[in-house]
């Protein structure tokens, strides 16, 4: 998995977890050991999606990164 | 030496002699208020940073 | 993207944005708004204690300075000359505008420090960061003075050396369960019958403490034989009662006098001057003698508070305040007309302040646990008279109006509910709750009249009197009914149960063997094994909790004492013994049940998926679930969305939920408390699902180590009850809410756009009744929009007055870590 922010690339469990989104999405809170950024990652894809910070998007069911995993697309 | 009993802030208590109150206004960020504690009027004030003369 | 809040529109246009907050600032009159800007906020944010928060040395020295001198007193006496030696000499003051006074530090930014308590928590003190008073080294260097003097002869210090060494090691391991086994931490339920029901001020105890000396005395006199012998311990138990009760009523002099010297000396307002001097008369007339009068009543109330928790670290704040208050309202109100309603009701509104502004120093695991606030003031309205009728009265509406004035996150209500309650009582109560407090709870008054009944045999009249002991749990103000020490130690992290049948009861986040050996569970073959391997985990922990808090309790008249509290309860009055001896107490115990609907929903999960449906292996499972799911997402998916989930009206899982408290609720009965009672469970969680969330390891129900809990009581999952309220009810309405345990928490999220209007209270009201005719006996609502909670996660400064119910209590929003703001925007907005 790739950090969106500093491009750190290890797998997925090198992330260390923070916390899920909610417990029946597939999106979870990791953080980059490297930059320390905390990342929305969709543990289905093994993908860093984008940066978590305060403000408009953060994470959450009505924080606008609903749809950014599959499984809460569908 | 000066004692507490010459300061402003000292109120003797009528029924306990040699005893009393030292009463102050504080004004700190959140609220004003006033504050007591007890003193024996014989107490030394030197090195109290808020002694005021009578 | 919420507007942001209009703090300069008209009240009318505020009201329409549901801007709760700047209605209220508008709203309340100068004297309460001063008051409750000036309030110095000791709850933690997150974890963390607020800039500017300093511990309070003066009291600790004081306390340590006297202790030390008297060290050859009996435990009574001693304690009884440290406390008085602290209500004597310590700083007192009074904020401009208040007409009620007492805070138990010296200043009113400082948290009180139990320095006698736990030596862990003295060293919790020292290391943590910005609260020490300037010049910081100095007080470092007083603090690592006293830390010194009490190392290893704290309260929880004794016990600690007599518990069971395995016992003690899993305890405070801080896996299983959380507290202190010694009333210097916890709460006290108070008397009030004896207080105020029986109209008694200091001066009346002591004369009834001087008769049962004088006839004690007669037999210590009279012919010898052995039940003469405790007599002695009693007498010096009595006259410790006396001092302390006599220091109090010192106490509260100094304040008449600070009053009247401000008055004469200072003040140049005559409507001031003149409020001076009646407190300064308040002060003068209690706790001395009993109240006459509204003002009086509930000082004496507060001063009560304030003396028990300058004893002893109190962490909750049982009180009645309307049923014991109200007849002097009504005197003052409605008969004599010495007071207007608008007058009242700034007294019930400080009356509150006075309570939101206390906070004592509290380890990290305790402010983590009860983020945003000091302490669970969950204070109780309504409910029935010792006769079973309405007990509802005009200072019942003057608290629920004044709350929405003054705003604050401590106290807050739980109000009895029952069917004679008159509609517009219900209203306030709705208004309360529209206004987004998150408070009163709505509690089932005559089924937990019933269970009080059921588990502890309190007589009926007795049951009537009841109040919150802390969040959630009933129980009476009676002579022996009253509790005088928290038996909440035993709180249990339930999530444990499942993990270690799992496990074969070794705990892979702490990294030892905790539970008994239950088998491992991936040779297990049906539903029934696990099962079972969960109720022995089960009683393991409940044993192991219970064990430790009986000890505790036995022996804290030993190694602490409570003087204080001793003098204010009938029973010690009577008998001479430190109220928290079991003798006299008729028991009144519970098992605060955190994290426990995940015991249910994990069960569920493995029942269908490995033993019913076979799409998994048990030795799959315990793998994944020993990789915190990692590489098994699609595998965790599956366990969360296609296994049945509690809160769903689905008989499958439901049924599981009842076979669990069944099983718990029959080892209740077998558990027995020091007067031989029982300990029922009670699952709610204030905010031990953050806690713990690093502590449970991932779990059937999909979780990983590291998310939160569920939020608690029989609460479903956040997100998880996905077939709307009624099923939620229906679900929670096949708990038999008496005999199944000692009550149920359950949170639930309505929408403020659903609710507005009289249609939303109507909406509301038949909600209620739903909920009341299925059975269930605790409700409570948050009513903020998800977009509110988010623009006050982006702007906390502009949202800081916005008030959310965690769990058992209420925070203010900003005030709470991002990890529990984040999960009570997940929980799910029932459109009802």
């Amino acid at each position: 998995m790739k950090c969106t922010e500093c491009s750190y690339e290890a797998g997925v469990s090198s992330f260390r977890y923070l916390y899920n989104a909610r417990i029946d999405a597939s999106m979870t809170l990791r953080q980059c050991p490297q930059c320390q950024a905390w990342l929305a990652v969709d543990e289905l894809a093994g993908e860093a999606r984008q940066r978590v910070t305060d403000g408009d998007a953060p994470w959450g069911k009505s924080a606008g990164i609903e749809g950014l995993a599959r499984d809460v697309a569908r | 030496m000066s004692t507490c009993a010459e300061c402003k802030s000292f109120f003797v208590r009528e029924e306990e002699p040699g005893q009393g109150d030292c009463v102050r206004r504080v004004v700190d960020p959140r609220q004003a208020y006033y504050q007591s504690k007890p003193v024996r009027e014989d107490s030394s004030s030197s090195g109290c940073e808020s002694f005021q003369k009578k | 993207m919420v507007a942001e809040p209009a703090r300069d529109g008209s009240v009318q246009e505020l009201e329409n944005k549901q801007e709760w907050w700047w209605v209220a600032e508008k709203k309340r009159s100068k004297r309460l708004d001063y008051l409750r800007k000036a309030v110095w906020k000791k709850g933690a944010l997150g974890g963390n204690y607020a800039p500017g928060i300093k511990l309070d040395l003066e009291c600790a020295t004081l306390f340590t300075d006297m202790w030390n001198f008297w060290k050859y007193d009996p435990i009574m006496m001693r304690r009884a000359k440290a406390i008085a030696h602290v209500l004597d000499n310590k700083t007192i003051f009074i904020t401009d505008h208040a007409q009620l006074v007492g805070y138990f530090g010296s200043l009113p930014h400082t948290i009180m420090w139990r320095v006698d308590g736990a030596s862990m928590v003295n060293e919790e003190a020292y290391n943590e960061p910005g609260i020490m008073p300037e010049p910081e080294q100095e007080s470092l260097e007083k603090v690592a003075k006293l830390n010194d003097y009490w190392a290893g002869q704290t309260a929880v210090d004794k016990v600690a050396r007599i518990l069971d060494p395995e016992d003690a090691v899993k305890f405070l391991s801080g896996a299983i369960g959380w507290g202190a086994p010694s009333s210097a931490y916890g709460y006290s339920g108070k008397d009030y019958e004896y207080l105020f029901a029986g109209k008694r001020g200091f001066e009346d105890i002591i004369e009834d403490i001087e008769a049962a000396i004088e006839k004690a005395e007669e037999k210590t006199v009279g012919v010898p034989g052995p039940e003469i012998l405790d007599i002695y311990d009693r007498l010096q138990n009595w006259d410790a009662m006396i001092l302390v009760l006599e220091a109090a009523m010192r106490h509260a002099k100094r304040y008449a006098r600070l009053a009247r010297t401000m008055a004469e000396n200072f003040e140049t307002d005559d409507k001031r001057k003149e409020e001076l001097l009646r407190l300064a008369r308040t002060c003068e007339q209690v706790p001395a003698k009993s109240p006459r009068n509204l003002q009086e009543s509930f000082q004496y109330d507060h001063f009560v508070q304030m003396f028990a928790r300058v004893e002893a670290h109190e962490g909750a704040w049982p009180a009645r305040p309307d049923y014991y208050h109200g007849p002097y309202y009504d005197k003052d109100v409605n008969i004599d007309k010495t007071l207007t309603k608008e007058e009242a009701l700034d007294l019930v509104g400080e009356f509150m302040i006075r309570a939101y502004e206390v906070g004592g120093f509290a380890p990290r695991w305790a402010r983590e646990g009860l983020q945003g606030i000091t302490g669970t003031w969950v204070w109780t309205l309504g409910g029935v008279n010792k006769d079973g009728t309405d007990a509802c009265n005009d200072l019942t509406i003057a608290f629920l109006q004044a709350a929405r004035l003054v705003r604050v996150s401590n106290p807050t209500f739980g109000f009895r509910w029952h069917p004679k309650v008159k509609d517009e009582v219900m209203r306030e109560c709705f208004e309360c709750i529209r206004h987004g407090l998150g408070y009163p709870s709505m509690r089932n008054d005559p089924l937990l009249v019933q269970n009080a009944m059921h588990w502890h045999g309190h007589p009926l009249e007795e049951a009537r009197t009841w109040v919150h002991q802390a969040c959630m749990s009933p129980c009476p103000t009676t002579k022996n009914g009253v509790q005088p020490m928290r038996m909440a130690s035993a709180t249990a992290n339930c999530a444990k149960m499942v993990e270690y049948a799992l496990h074969n009861g070794y705990d892979h986040v702490v990294g030892m063997q905790m539970g008994p050996q239950t088998g491992e569970a991936s040779s297990f073959t049906d539903f029934e094994q696990l099962f079972q391997a969960w109720t022995t985990q089960m009683q393991w922990l409940t044993n192991l909790l219970v064990r430790t808090v009986n000890l505790g309790r036995y022996k804290d008249p030993e190694f602490f004492g409570r003087p204080f509290l001793s003098g204010i309860s009938q029973r010690s009055v009577e008998s001479g013994l430190d109220v928290v001896s079991p003798v006299g107490d008729r028991g009144n115990c519970w098992i605060t049940a955190f994290t426990w609907v995940e015991n249910i929903d994990s069960l569920a999960a493995v029942k269908k998926l490995v033993f019913d449906e076979k799409k998994y292996t048990m030795e799959q499972l315990i793998t994944a679930l020993k990789a915190n799911w990692d590489g098994y997402e699609q595998m965790r998916l599956d366990f969360v969305n296609n296994a049945p989930k509690w809160g769903n009206d689905d008989d499958y899982v439901d049924d599981i939920m009842i076979r669990c408290l069944q099983a718990t609720a029959r080892h209740s009965h077998v558990m027995k408390c020091p007067s031989g009672n029982n300990w029922p469970i009670l699952p709610e969680n204030v905010s031990g699902n953050i806690h713990y969330a690093s502590i449970v390891g991932a779990l059937p129900n999909g979780r990983r180590c590291g998310d939160a809990l569920y939020d608690g009581g029989i609460s479903p999952g956040p997100g998880l009850d996905k077939k709307g309220p009624t099923a939620v009810l229906a679900s929670c309405g096949k708990i038999d809410h008496i005999a199944d345990g000692r009550a149920f928490l359950l949170n639930q999220r309505l929408s403020p756009t659903q609710l507005a209007g009289e249609k939303g209270y109507q909406l509301w009201k038949a909600y209620i009744r739903t909920w009341a005719d299925l059975g269930l006996d605790h409700v409570q609502f948050n009513m903020v929009s998800d977009e509110t909670l988010r623009a006050a996660q982006k702007d906390p400064e502009k949202y800081s007055e916005v008030i959310v119910r965690v769990a058992g209590y209420s925070a203010h929003f900003v005030d709470i870590s991002r990890k529990t703001q984040d999960n009570i925007i997940q929980r799910t907005v029932q459109g009802i």
